[in-house]
């Protein structure tokens, strides 16, 4: 199989520059949460906080995916680059995997047995990322989190339809950042594909997007826990 | 607050909210009534209440239990609202 084409310096710098600010805000929020998910053992600030951290890896191991995908000179000589990469889609197929399900937990699990549902997030998330591996594609990876997210969204709109007697709104701003932030992570995750599918003006387009969905999270967290 | 985890929270909030008002000083007993919880609930909360160390017992010389609120107690009151907010905004 041909290499991919070079990561050139415009494509690095606005990489490394978006993981940094994403990583940070990211770790930042899940920190800020800390002393009242301590304080009240909340299951609901629990899967918010660690949606967040998730996350924050999840970028950080998708930049280091990227630099060994689109690298020229770092790693051919010895083992395959393939073969570095296989080794991060465990990690960043699990990581994300679960991001994605914590924050789709955090706004379910008063219906659900909380220990069921975590059990079952992690069955899911290990599933995710051993088929990835197997299939040695981060694009299975990106296919397989996508139908999740589908059914997430389609499950979630039964459930209100069932409980449509109560006065609960279909889709809230929060929601809606929410499936924001899984989205942009799915398109994230397919910008870093080796045919690289969007010019780098999209791309960008895309990364402020993320960078700004996670900002306004930060911001709304600070307005509470100062 | 139309859930049992929220409620789990408010119940919390109350009954730390009346060992305050009793001057951070009360017997088990009294808290119990003013708790308006059965008897079964209020020993679980209690036990809840010890193991987050939010409230500690202290006994006097003449053997009599009093329950104070500790500081990470005090931080709960404190934060409720703050916590409560934050729990509506991100619709946890």
């Amino acid at each position: 199989m041909a290499p991919p084409p070079p990561m050139n310096p415009m494509m690095f710098s606005t990489e490394l520059l978006f993981t940094i600010i994403a990583v940070i805000f990211c770790f930042i929020i899940y920190f800020k949460t800390r002393e009242i998910y301590k304080l009240t053992k909340y299951q609901g600030i629990r899967y918010f906080r660690g949606a967040f951290l998730f996350f924050g890896l999840s970028y950080l191991l998708r930049f280091i995916f990227s630099l060994i995908m689109f690298s020229r000179i770092a790693f051919d000589f010895i083992l395959p680059r393939e073969m570095f990469a296989l080794l991060f889609i465990l990690p960043l197929g699990y990581f994300s995997t679960i991001g994605i399900l914590y924050l789709i937990f955090g706004l379910v699990w008063k219906r659900f047995n909380s220990k069921a549902l975590l059990g079952l997030g992690h069955v899911i998330a290990v599933l995710l990322s051993i088929i990835s591996f197997l299939t040695r594609s981060h694009r299975m990876l990106l296919y397989l989190q996508t139908a999740l997210l589908i059914i997430a969204v389609i499950l979630s709109f039964l459930v209100h339809k069932k409980d449509a007697g109560k006065k609960e709104k279909k889709l809230t701003g929060m929601k809606a950042l929410y499936l924001l932030i899984s989205a942009l992570w799915l398109i994230n995750l397919w910008i870093i594909d080796e045919r690289r599918p969007f010019p780098i003006g999209i791309e960008i387009f895309f990364q402020l997007l993320s960078l700004a969905v996670f900002i306004t999270i930060y911001y709304k967290v600070s307005k509470w826990l100062k | 607050m139309n859930n049992k985890k929220r409620d789990r929270l408010a119940v919390i909030f109350d009954i730390l909210k009346i060992i305050r008002d009793k001057h951070n000083s009360i017997k088990p007993t009294p808290l119990l009534r003013y708790s308006n919880l059965s008897s079964s609930s209020f020993t679980e909360y209690y036990a809840e209440l010890i193991a987050k160390e939010f409230v500690k017992e202290i006994t006097d010389k003449k053997g009599r239990k009093y329950i104070t609120l500790t500081d990470k107690g005090f931080q709960y009151l404190d934060k409720y609202n703050l916590i409560l907010g934050f729990i509506d905004e991100f619709e946890l």
